[in-house]
């Protein structure tokens, strides 16, 4: 496990590089905690509070550590008539929760915007693993290997 | 109609990884013309001439662009913005995957142009493979000096630099996008001063769409006079239309601006699968108008005489099948997601519309929701501080004009 320092001293200081390593932070370590956060603001000479400002807008940094298992469907205009709210709702009766809820801690299913892969729909995204073209019916096939 | 092809001519003939196979097909000529036998002013006037505008969607002149951030002095950027995330477009992805070193060309060209001495390239923080071959492509240009210090042994240099996204749709705004890259949320700013005038880090910044620059090289070489007989006067040249949803060919098409929908539609994407039934299409993604049937034989244009905005140019054909509401829980969806929060009228408006765009599919909706939704879709329209708003009110605003979701 590599340290917040190391990933750190990847970057000059300049606040152009700030979003580079929150990035790389919250790859690394799941997500950007508020130990790491004021350790950044340090290295880069900024408030804690910029650093948050920055943090907490992008969808690629997570500012609260990230449950096991995280499902994304993509709702895009493309997905969206090729049936992916037909894999949304077969998501959250197999899965038991609803999409977009924070409620479970090992669970989080959540609707996602385009990723460019328009064309292949519905993509769903487990961990990082991207799935095209998933049909109601494979829902189950899919996160079996995960649960 | 002509058939030129400007940007996919050489997509499937050349290998995207071997910088060889490009200059084999004349790679990198029009930067070696550039060069030999031509200076900034020459190719600036060529460039106006030949009427290219930008590709993004806006439409706005690249010449005059290019020239307004040319004619100051002192340090200035070029940035290519290929933060593309409009839902159902991905031209400029495809533009990487196929022959990242025609957008590299014209990137270099444009940076000398304008008197750059950095370029960045603002990509979206999804691609990663994209982000690879465009890594591989800088080095291997390096290599053969078409970048850093004395481009082919001029007295040019250049450092372009990949810069990505974090998955944000509003940092596809310039000013957005420029705050990003400052490290600050990505939240558009108030223009006037323009990127042009006080950009990145204050200085003039010259901010143009992948596909845009990607026309550059074939200005260069084949002149002004030439690009501008290719489709619709108002706007010519060529156009990357991706086409999805009900099409028998969905992906990237190259065609002529000024071509109608219903061209794109039956002749390049084969028209619809067997025993589905036309409905409507949408123009731009998500942030598009629909058209019905009786309109496909507009031409599409980038002109704001145009009744249908060409946008990003993405067009998704649906038909009798799909679940409307769906579609319409997907547009409010994305942009109450997508809304960066800046301005109350977006943040709250978005938010309603999802609101209400739930509630319609479950059958609920009352009296005083349609009495609001007015009110929204005016509000979203007309009082936004950035088009991301307007975006928003469009796509609904049309399905309860022309397709008559709320009834009469």
């Amino acid at each position: 496990m590599r340290s917040i320092e190391k990933v750190l001293l990847e970057f000059d200081p300049e606040t152009r590089n700030l979003l580079p390593a929150l990035k790389k932070i919250s790859a690394a370590f799941g997500y950007v905690s508020e130990k790491d956060a004021k350790k950044t603001a340090e290295y880069f000479s900024i408030p804690l509070s910029k650093t948050y400002e920055t943090a907490s807008f992008y969808d690629l940094v997570w500012t609260k550590k990230q449950p096991s298992l995280a499902v994304q469907v993509c709702s895009g205009t493309n997905c969206a008539v090729s049936g992916s709210f037909e894999v949304i709702k077969e998501m959250e009766n197999y899965l038991k929760i609803k999409a977009g809820d924070g409620f479970n801690s090992k669970i989080k299913l959540e609707i996602i915007s385009c990723l460019g892969q328009c064309g292949e729909g519905p993509v769903v995204v487990v961990n990082g693993k991207i799935f095209t073209r998933v049909t109601a019916s494979g829902v189950h096939g899919i996160l079996e290997e995960w649960l | 109609m002509s058939n030129t092809k400007i940007i996919t001519n050489n997509w499937g003939k050349i290998d995207p990884d071997k910088i060889e196979s490009y200059i084999a097909v004349g790679g990198y000529s029009a930067l070696k013309k550039f060069i030999r036998d031509l200076d900034a002013q020459t190719v600036l006037a060529e460039i106006k001439k030949s009427g290219l505008c930008g590709r993004g969607g806006a439409g706005f002149s690249t010449g005059d662009k290019l020239s307004l951030v040319a004619t100051q002095g002192g340090e200035k950027y070029f940035i290519c913005n290929l933060d593309e995330s409009e839902p159902g477009t991905h031209k400029d992805r495809s533009i990487v995957d196929n022959n990242p070193h025609v957008l590299l060309e014209g990137i270099i060209l444009s940076s000398l142009i304008i008197g750059a001495k950095k370029a960045f390239i603002y990509i979206n923080g999804h691609y990663e493979k994209q982000k690879e071959i465009l890594e591989m492509a800088l080095e291997q240009a390096e290599k053969n000096e078409f970048l850093g210090r004395g481009i082919i042994g001029s007295c040019y240099d250049l450092e372009v630099e990949i810069f990505q996204g974090a998955g944000a749709y509003v940092c596809g705004e310039e000013t957005a996008l420029i705050n990003s890259m400052e490290g600050n949320r990505g939240e558009p700013k108030l223009r006037p001063p323009y990127p042009t005038g006080s950009g990145l880090w204050g200085k003039p910044t010259c901010v143009n769409n992948a596909e845009t620059v990607s026309n550059i090289p074939w200005i260069i070489l084949n002149g002004a006079d030439a690009y501008s007989k290719i489709g619709a006067p108002c706007s010519p040249g060529t156009k990357l239309y991706i086409l999805g949803g009900s099409i028998r060919n969905p992906g990237v098409v190259e065609a002529p601006t000024g071509i109608t929908i219903r061209e794109l539609i039956f002749n390049f994407g084969g028209g619809l699968p067997r025993g589905k039934e036309f409905w409507f299409t949408q123009i731009g993604g998500a942030s598009g108008h629909l058209v019905l049937e009786s309109e496909l034989d507009t031409p599409l244009t980038f002109s704001r005489e145009c009744p249908v905005s060409l946008g990003s140019g993405a067009i998704l054909v649906v038909d009798r099948s799909v679940n409307i509401y769906d579609l319409i829980l997907s547009w409010t969806g994305f942009f109450r997601r997508e809304s960066c929060g800046k301005c109350l009228s977006c943040r709250e408006g978005t938010f309603r519309l999802h609101e209400i765009a739930g509630r319609l599919q479950d059958g609920e909706i009352s009296d005083r929701d349609k009495e609001s939704l007015k009110d929204i879709l005016w509000t979203l329209n007309n009082t936004t501080f950035c088009p991301l708003g307007k975006f928003a009110a469009t796509a609904m605003g049309d399905a309860i004009l022309k397709l008559k979701i709320l009834g009469d």
